[in-house]
């Protein structure tokens, strides 16, 4: 009597992969109103949307409703001939509705569908400051281009920033011993020093600190900024203009010099 | 009442900002109140043609996501007060525009009572490029003439008549002009460019206008002045006609013909 050989293949195969999947985006609780639009939906295309998985999204209501009112909302959902299958996107609150009503959570469903445009910052992209002044153009943190190097004198940059890079010293200085072009921006949480042209937009201090300053040694800087207080050159002083400057905050002034004899 | 007007071309290179920055300059000159947009995120240049890159602080994108107001971004131009600039982002690409953002900002325009809104699109039929059409009650459609940008204009016309708002919602199709730049007579007539009539007969629309090839046009842009401010060229008088036939103006085309060489310059060159 042969023993039967013994089956390595496993019983199921887990795999993940990407699927299309509506998301229904509440942006008033209304019970009579959500049913009337998803019957009309149901109307135009049955095919589409009889049976379709839907993931309800909460994330656009002035305030998060309780587990017994989205029950409700899911019931209205499934009565209308689609099925809702989980929570879309992730607030704490929003996973313990979604713990409650034993859901799943689709915490990256906005991110993965919208651009960043629509959805809240992460708390650390934006060098969020005390900022006096109206802030400078978005500071976004890029990651260095591969020819940027840190250490602990700060962040390095020997290529030049071209129109429209970003390169930001977070946490540090930034170096910079190459040109900065037109519309190019060097944004640094401490000092700026490039010691080439500054044609593009100069950031010190990004995260606030007063003390940071910028050097370069030809100035041709279209704004500087520190610490949130800006300068705009529509016309560059011509006894700045491609000379060595230094930029820094006095008080509430931002102040210009030129460096050296 | 807002009118949207969108500058496209499909093809790179023909003269869409050039002639944004022309058109946006002669509507505002008639007295209009007119704002010109720079659709091209990541590789902005209206703002160089217009003469205003280094007042350029917040952009079109900071306003689309609410990072400044419009007021703010809004670029009040030297020589025409009515006339404005919306510039582009250098640092982000198409993908920062969004079409709600498009649209409230649009909205925030129409509610400013500006008369006019000039889109100066991107080339490619990509997001920018389409998101600078969606929107629009007419499009100037810019064509060089020969035959790749002839083709290119032809795929935007049918882009034009199905993916914008009006096509969408079922209103009045979006108006359509062409506009022929860089047209060299002297190469018309000796057969090496084709002419209004081969373009036009090709595109099967209306040519709101003909921009001779010129010198002043290169000139122009490097000094950041919109070549329709240059009396002394052509192509700035050209100009002149098409605002003037945006405007319902009749004009007779002019600069179609090549100059007739006089005996003098027959004789020792041009």
């Amino acid at each position: 009597m042969a023993r039967p050989l013994p089956n390595y293949e496993p019983v199921g195969e887990l795999k993940f992969g990407q699927v299309g999947i509506a998301n229904l985006r509440l942006k008033s609780l209304d019970d009579a109103a959500l049913a009337q639009e998803l019957k009309q939906k149901l109307d135009t295309a049955p095919q589409l949307f009889q049976r379709a998985p839907v993931v309800l999204d909460l994330s656009h209501l002035p305030q998060l409703p309780d587990v017994e009112r989205v029950r409700g909302l899911l019931a209205t959902i499934r009565a209308s001939g689609m099925l809702p299958v989980g929570l879309a996107y992730g607030t704490s609150e929003n996973e313990a509705l979604a713990r409650a009503l034993d859901l799943p959570l689709f915490a990256k469903f906005r991110a993965a569908y919208e651009s960043a445009a629509d959805t809240p910052p992460p708390p650390s992209a934006e060098p969020a400051a005390p900022r006096p002044t109206p802030p400078p153009p978005s500071a976004r943190s890029t990651p260095p281009p591969p020819s940027a190097t840190r250490g602990a004198a700060g962040l390095l940059q020997s290529q030049p920033v071209r129109s429209g890079q970003q390169v930001y010293a977070r946490g540090s200085d930034l170096v910079i011993t190459a040109v900065v072009g037109n519309s190019a921006e060097v944004i640094a949480d401490g000092s700026i020093h490039v010691y080439a042209a500054l044609r593009g937009k100069a950031i010190a201090g990004a995260q606030g600190d007063a003390s940071a300053r910028i050097y370069c040694q030809d100035f041709q800087a279209e704004l500087v900024s520190i610490a949130g207080h800006y300068r705009v050159f529509e016309d560059i002083p011509s006894d700045l203009r491609g000379k060595p400057v230094q930029v820094w905050l006095e008080g509430e002034k931002l102040l210009l010099a030129r460096l050296g004899p | 009442m807002t009118e949207f007007i969108v500058i496209t071309s499909g093809k790179g290179g023909v003269g869409k900002t050039t002639s944004s920055a022309s058109l946006a300059v002669g509507l505002a000159k008639r007295g209009k109140k007119v704002a010109v947009i720079d659709f091209d995120v990541g590789l902005r240049n209206l703002d160089l043609i217009m003469g205003c890159e280094r007042r350029v602080v917040y952009d079109f994108v900071n306003v689309i996501h609410q990072e400044c107001t419009l007021k703010q971004a809004l670029i009040k131009d030297k020589r025409y007060e009515s006339l404005h600039v919306l510039a582009a982002s250098q640092t982000r690409d198409k993908d920062a525009l969004t079409k709600e953002g498009v649209e409230r900002v649009l909205n925030e325009l129409k509610d400013e009572g500006f008369d006019y809104v000039i889109c100066d699109s991107p080339a490619g039929i990509e997001k920018g490029a389409f998101l600078a059409m969606y929107f629009a009650d007419r499009a100037v459609v810019v064509v060089n003439p020969e035959v790749s940008s002839v083709r290119d204009s032809d795929r935007i016309l049918g882009l034009l008549s199905s993916k914008t708002r009006r096509a969408e919602n079922g209103g009045p199709p979006v108006a359509q002009h062409l506009l022929l730049t860089r047209y060299n007579p002297v190469r018309v007539a000796a057969g090496d460019m084709m002419s209004i009539d081969d373009v036009k007969e090709i595109l099967g629309i209306e040519v709101l206008g003909v921009i001779p090839e010129s010198e002043g046009v290169l000139a122009a842009s490097n000094a950041g002045v919109p070549v329709i401010l240059d009396e002394a060229s052509h192509a700035g008088h050209a100009y002149d006609d098409a605002v003037a036939r945006l405007l319902g103006e009749e004009r007779p085309m002019r600069f179609l013909e090549a100059p007739k060489k006089g005996i003098l310059s027959r004789l020792f060159g041009s």
